[in-house]
């Protein structure tokens, strides 16, 4: 009797165990309050916040600045035109309305140019505006200043948006070639649309869409040619950061 | 005790030499309804120990147990509250006792308590 009572519990036990193993295989992370990721997660915040302050702080010295200047036209020894002349200069870069000149990449996209077709779908062998849209936001990410596409300054308003066989950027219809010029860290913009896994990477070896960017210590970026009409947003406040 | 360790040993190296694995969605229900048999088995090494095993029992409260455990975590999901805790106090708290009781019964086995 007594051996059969451990046979019985020996072979519960068994499917315990089975039970157990089969759980730590499926590596649940659910259920668990704080895990590493959640204290890297938090450990980004902090990092962000810091960034955030440290920004702050830089406003607050470049408003200390500000300050000085305008002190010093209040006594007299400087001109208040001039300082009025370097403003309207660097809000003009700021804002678009310069042409600006530096290292950067430049980027040629063509559809594929070859004969055969890659997938089922023509669809894959095009460039579409969303390829342009997220090879644009790679170069963001890497940190570019100014962007052109086709000799059309690429503003936070533009559109880039599917018009058949050709897109439309700030109002102006563009055709293959698109060429990309972008300034900023040329390896990291590089690196930014060539390295392995990027989209630009993807479309180049992967879909076989013309893809060809190149590094240039000299990139040319145009001027916007619009202008700025805010028919609906009204500024609050008086200007302060 | 031993029987169930041993048992509980085997069980994990065959589950984790077998290929099979379930859906992560329903883990939190196996992992409730391994609590209720692992107080099952604690509460049978205890009846053996004690010589009042009973097969009937102890098969209905392992089954039933860990069944009953599995739809309280299911009925708790589905309602927004978290049943799956009665679950977890009760069987964890009788784990620990049944564990307590096994221990005095192995260390005084020949002495009167």
């Amino acid at each position: 009797m007594l051996n059969k009572n451990k046979f019985t519990l020996a072979t519960f036990s068994i499917i315990i165990g089975i039970f157990i193993s089969t759980q730590i295989k499926a590596n649940v992370e659910d259920y668990v309050p704080v895990t590493i990721r959640s204290i890297e997660n938090t450990k980004v915040e902090i990092e962000d916040f810091k960034r955030d302050i440290d920004e702050l702080k830089k406003i607050i010295e470049a408003k200390e600045e500000e300050l000085i200047v305008l002190e010093n036209i209040a006594k007299g020894d400087e001109n208040i035109i001039d300082v009025l002349r370097g403003d309207l200069r660097s809000n003009m870069i700021t804002s678009g309305y310069v042409k600006l000149e530096g290292p950067g990449i430049s980027i040629k996209m063509y559809d594929n140019p070859d004969n055969e077709i890659v997938g089922f779908d023509i669809n894959d062998d095009i460039i579409h505006d969303s390829d342009v849209l997220n090879i644009l936001n790679d170069l963001r990410v890497a940190g570019a200043e100014a962007i052109s596409i086709n000799g059309q300054r690429v503003m936070p308003t533009s559109e880039i948006k599917c018009h058949g066989p050709i897109i439309r950027i700030n109002d102006r219809s563009i055709g293959t070639p698109f060429i990309i010029s972008a300034i900023g860290d040329p390896q990291l913009l590089m690196a930014s649309v060539n390295a392995p896994d990027t989209y630009g990477d993807i479309l180049k070896n992967v879909y076989f869409i013309g893809f060809e960017p190149k590094i240039e210590d000299k990139v040319t970026i145009p001027a916007y040619r619009g202008d700025f009409t805010f028919n609906y947003a009204k500024p609050k406040g008086e200007g302060d950061i | 005790m031993v029987v169930a360790l041993i048992g509980i040993l085997i069980g994990g190296v065959i589950g984790f030499l077998l290929p099979y694995t379930y859906n992560t969605a329903y883990s939190l229900y196996i992992t409730i309804a391994i609590l209720a048999c692992l107080d099952s088995v604690f509460g049978g090494v205890r009846a053996n120990l004690e010589n009042k095993f009973n097969i009937k029992v102890f098969l209905s409260g392992f089954f039933g147990n860990s069944i009953l455990a599995a739809f309280l975590a299911y009925i708790g999901d589905r309602l927004g509250v978290p049943l799956y805790y009665a679950a977890i106090f009760t069987f964890g708290g009788r784990l620990f006792d049944n564990f307590a009781a096994i221990r005095r019964l192995v260390l005084f086995k020949n002495k009167s308590i």
